[in-house]
């Protein structure tokens, strides 16, 4: 087994990594790069809490062989943080109570992030339809679509998010 | 991890030479929505993996009497097309945006029931499957391309490169039923287009219900003749049990959901948000 070194672009940051054939870009970010916002939840792409933003589009970072991101952007919630503070839509689940164990937040922010880019101002119904993949074992729905709902009035507020 | 090498090839050609290079023991990926869950989970332990997804597959062009799709489009892609609704619908219903941004409608034809969703809707659409291998393409119709549970008629030294719809001026269906509304496998997926009536997750395979396609033969549309139908394809599948749906169960449904995609597609609805 030949280890392989990808390239790709990391929140803004060039990284390289040397890796086994097939290793998941969701093991090389949390394992390898200390990325712990992406959760190793399922690894069958059944619950969400692995999704990164792969050239702005939601993926299961779990089902990824890194290999085949090489050269692309890929962001995940780290990127999103501000150095101080908080993100709007980290600020939205903040203030909904948006989670209550937080093993899935990561996710459900990243795929919020990825909803209002493409839709700034998402109905309930297309908010409840982009989360389908993403699963809160709380249970803890209504809050993370009232925080989600809430992020889309403070981006339409603020400009952007 | 055991997987020795991972080939990624960029173009059709060197993927074909690496598949006669490596022989059936080669695990052809693309999505990796359904083999990457076997293989993190060590049910599947391959030496060698070959993923498509930079193989120049992605493709979608709309002719003047067909659509070709590359077998490496997105599911996401085929969802946000307009020449065929009924791939649209049936796309929407697959999976969860994350997971339709990564699979594949050619893998859609690899997934073992109750998965499978486009693929009934294809199948309904009289889909022709292109397949290349190192003694050039062939092309079969979608109804010749399963054999069994898993099997397709597909050689060992072969790639499904692309898939070739008909376009047709017809009302079509499509309707999924499961235990919830989204992100669910299937208990019974029906397509229609057209006089074609085809089923998933009610077999080894997505089929055509040809008993009911001729109960409707020649008939008006009336209520007695979409019954007589609804029951054709209730007898005529041959459903399977797994943690959804019991055997007996999912043939009630599938009578129940005929009668309602051939009501849909007799109102025009074309199975846009079914």
């Amino acid at each position: 087994m030949a280890s392989v070194i990808v390239s790709f672009e990391l929140s803004g940051r060039p990284v390289e990594v040397m890796v086994a054939p097939l290793t998941t870009l969701q093991s090389v970010l949390r394992n390898q790069l200390g990325f712990t916002s992406v959760k190793d939840g399922c690894r069958q792409g059944g619950c969400g809490s692995c999704t990164v933003l792969v050239d702005g589009e939601p993926m299961m970072s779990c089902l990824l062989p890194v290999e085949d991101i090489a050269g692309r952007r890929v962001t995940t919630l780290e990127a999103l943080t501000p150095p101080e503070g908080l993100h709007p839509i980290q600020q939205a689940f903040m203030d909904n109570n948006g989670y209550q164990c937080g093993y899935c937040t990561p996710g459900m922010e990243m795929l919020t992030k990825a909803l209002l880019d493409h839709n700034p101002h998402p109905t309930r119904d297309q908010i409840v339809d982009a989360l389908a993949g993403n699963v809160c074992r709380c249970t803890g729905y209504r809050p993370i679509i009232a925080a989600i709902e809430a992020a889309a009035a403070a981006g339409s507020a603020e400009g952007a998010l | 991890m055991t997987v020795a090498t991972y080939f990624r090839p960029t173009s059709v050609p060197e993927a074909l030479g690496l598949l006669e290079e490596h022989g059936p023991e080669l695990l052809v990926i693309a999505g990796g929505t359904i083999a990457m869950p076997l293989i993190n989970e060590g049910i599947s332990l391959p030496r060698e993996v070959m993923g498509l997804r930079h193989a120049g597959l992605d493709t979608y062009e709309r002719g003047a009497s067909e659509v070709r799709i590359g077998a490496t489009l997105s599911l996401t892609r085929l969802a946000e097309q307009n020449d065929v609704p009924l791939l649209r619908a049936a796309a929407r219903r697959t999976a969860s945006w994350s997971i339709r941004n990564m699979a594949t409608v050619g893998g859609n034809l690899f997934a073992p029931p109750p998965a499978g969703d486009v693929a009934t809707a294809l199948l309904a659409l009289d889909a022709r499957v292109t397949l290349s291998g190192r003694h050039g393409e062939r092309e079969l119709p979608l109804t010749d391309f399963w054999t069994g549970f898993m099997t397709t008629a597909m050689a060992a030294d072969e790639l499904l490169i692309a898939i070739t719809i008909p376009l047709r001026d017809e009302s079509s269906a499509f309707i999924k039923f499961g235990r919830k509304e989204a992100n669910t496998p299937a208990i019974v997926s029906v397509a229609v287009a057209g006089d074609r009536i085809a089923l998933g997750a009610v077999d080894a395979h997505p089929i055509r219900a040809r008993n009911a396609e001729a109960a409707l033969a020649g008939k008006p549309r009336d209520e007695a003749a979409i019954t007589a139908a609804a029951e054709a394809a209730a007898d005529e599948c041959e459903p399977f049990a797994d943690a959804l749906a019991s055997e007996w169960y999912r043939r009630r449904m599938v009578r129940i959901f005929v009668e309602r995609a051939l009501h849909e597609q007799a109102a025009g609805m074309n199975g846009t948000e079914a």
